[in-house]
């Protein structure tokens, strides 16, 4: 456990090594919550107007928690694992006693700490300079219900991105493409971190609640907003734990196929 | 007009290397096409049921939003496929490498700036020029309004030309270029929809810093004739403008490079 906290304590500081690039990127997300907040700002200009199921607080509130889920579930240096890999330099992982899931899981935590403490700045900042109106959940269930399904969130991100970022096994230029494709696309639009899913007609709402993405950003709101029955919740949590779990199984088992053909190229 | 021909060659050539390099990975360039392609369906999809469901978007119709977003992806795309090279020149002028395009007979901002066109966004083009010509042609434009539409578009690639060469001209100075570049890409993407539905101060960055609306609004109004030709001028102006001090901030970076490493 100590070595962990170590890689977690590293890590941390590392973030701080390219101040710049952290910062910047920090300035990328609040201009993407700018775009969406105009958006649904312009939609709702009317106080009474309720559209998609929500109304002015709540969509409003859906955008500012865009920014804090977003830094909690999707902030991640996993990203790094497919260039390590393609590189040769997961040997010196191999060859030293820690684990490799458990390496870049902390360092991942360390990622989310820091940036879900900017957020929290950059939320109240905001807050200031566009005094929306807030939907304050206040039922201790949905919190604790919003708690376990960002927990979940975080599981089905990180298995989610570590496999894609398997690839280089076999493809040694393959993952970026496909990162793209499910991290940056399909993430962006499918888990709800642009719009809420609710837009969508019911046939395509329901198709996309059997795939992962949803569980990462939208399910997790809605569970705040107080937008789901219980029995809703309990099913979408039933969903993200078998996406979580199989993600993980399938991460091992690549993992372990890896392995096999991995020939420490560029070392 | 020689030296036209001349450049030309070159960039056919400078692009037929770039493209051969890109061919030689095939499964990558289709994830990436179709990556860009499943992002414009899905935002095109967003669009329609969203103005589905309030009728309305800042007193727009869905056939003028989803315009605007059509437009604001002609002149992302395009500037995309003509400046990829920019996203590849801080390497040059961290390593020194910039020194052997500096003593090559050409100019050295056509090759940083125009050097490596992406396949990518050749292949995008012409299925978003189709949609652009049907989405518009339901809006039934005049003829001027078309040429309006024409000439403001080239003037947003002008404005993004000139956008470019400052970050290049920036990176020289500052060896940074990536982030700068995402910021201006995050910026164009508010372009998405009109500049209308954002406040101040925003929409003054959106007009004046980097003026994503005379990019990307102001083309789409044209057609949908809601500028006036004094408005046509200005933006114009302010095309050759951006250009010009573009170009001039170009000239004072190159007096402050260095050469290091080299």
């Amino acid at each position: 456990m100590r070595k962990y906290l170590s890689v977690f304590r590293i890590s941390f500081a590392q973030e701080f090594a390219y101040k710049i690039n952290f910062i910047l990127w920090r300035v990328r997300n609040v201009l993407q919550i700018f775009l969406v907040f105009y958006l649904w700002d312009t939609v709702f200009q009317d106080p009474e107007r309720v559209v998609f199921g929500y109304d002015r607080a709540k969509i409003l509130t859906y955008v500012f928690a865009i920014l804090v889920v977003k830094a909690l579930v999707l902030s991640a240096r996993a990203v790094d694992v497919p260039g390590e890999i393609s590189r040769g330099e997961v040997s010196n992982y191999l060859l030293k006693p820690i684990g490799y899931f458990k390496y870049w899981l902390t360092r991942d935590l360390s990622s989310k700490a820091l940036n879900l403490s900017f957020a929290v700045f950059e939320f109240l900042l905001l807050y200031i300079l566009l005094r929306p109106p807030i939907f304050v959940q206040t039922n201790p269930i949905l919190i604790v219900a919003f708690i376990i399904s960002i927990l979940l969130a975080l599981l089905i991100f990180f298995t989610l991105l570590f496999t894609t970022g398997l690839v280089p096994f076999w493809v040694p230029e393959g993952a970026w493409g496909l990162q793209f494709m499910v991290i940056f696309v399909a993430t962006e639009f499918l888990a709800g971190g642009l719009f809420p899913l609710d837009i969508l007609p019911e046939s395509i709402q329901r198709v996309l609640f059997y795939t992962p993405f949803p569980y990462l950003i939208f399910f997790p709101i809605q569970v705040y907003l107080g937008k789901l029955s219980s029995p809703e919740i309990l099913r979408g949590m039933v969903v993200a734990l078998f996406w979580a779990t199989f993600l993980y199984l399938l991460m091992r088992n690549l993992w372990q196929r890896g392995l096999r053909v991995y020939q420490s190229q560029g070392r | 007009m020689k030296r036209a021909i001349y450049y030309l060659k070159i960039w056919f050539l400078m692009n037929k290397n770039a493209f051969q390099t890109v061919l030689t990975h095939k499964l990558i360039l289709f994830m990436f096409t179709f990556s860009k392609l499943l992002r414009f369906g899905f935002f095109l999809a967003f669009l329609f049921f969203l103005v589905k469901g309030t009728q309305t978007l800042a007193g727009y119709s869905s056939q003028q939003a989803i315009f605007f977003f059509m437009t604001f992806n002609v002149v992302d795309v395009v500037s995309q496929f003509l400046f990829r090279e920019v996203y590849r020149f801080r390497p040059q002028i961290v390593s020194g490498e910039f020194d052997l395009v500096l003593v090559k007979p050409m100019s050295a901002l056509f090759r940083a700036l125009l050097g490596g066109a992406d396949v990518v966004d050749l292949v995008t083009i012409p299925p978003l020029l189709v949609a652009v010509y049907l989405v518009g042609s339901y809006l039934n434009p005049t003829t001027p309004q078309i040429i309006f539409y024409m000439a403001l578009i080239l003037n947003g690639l002008i404005v993004a030309a000139a956008f470019h060469i400052a970050v290049i001209s920036l990176a020289i100075i500052t060896l940074e270029i990536d982030h700068t570049m995402m910021i201006y890409r995050d910026l164009m993407n508010l372009g998405r929809f009109p500049v209308d539905i954002y406040k101040q101060p925003l929409q003054g960055i959106l007009t004046y810093l980097v003026p994503v609306g005379i990019m990307v609004t102001l083309p789409a109004k044209a057609l949908m004739g809601l500028v006036s030709p004094q408005g046509v001028l200005i933006s114009f102006a302010l095309g050759a403008v951006a250009l010009v001090m573009s170009l001039r901030f170009w000239k004072f970076a190159l007096t402050k490079y260095t050469s290091a490493s080299s």
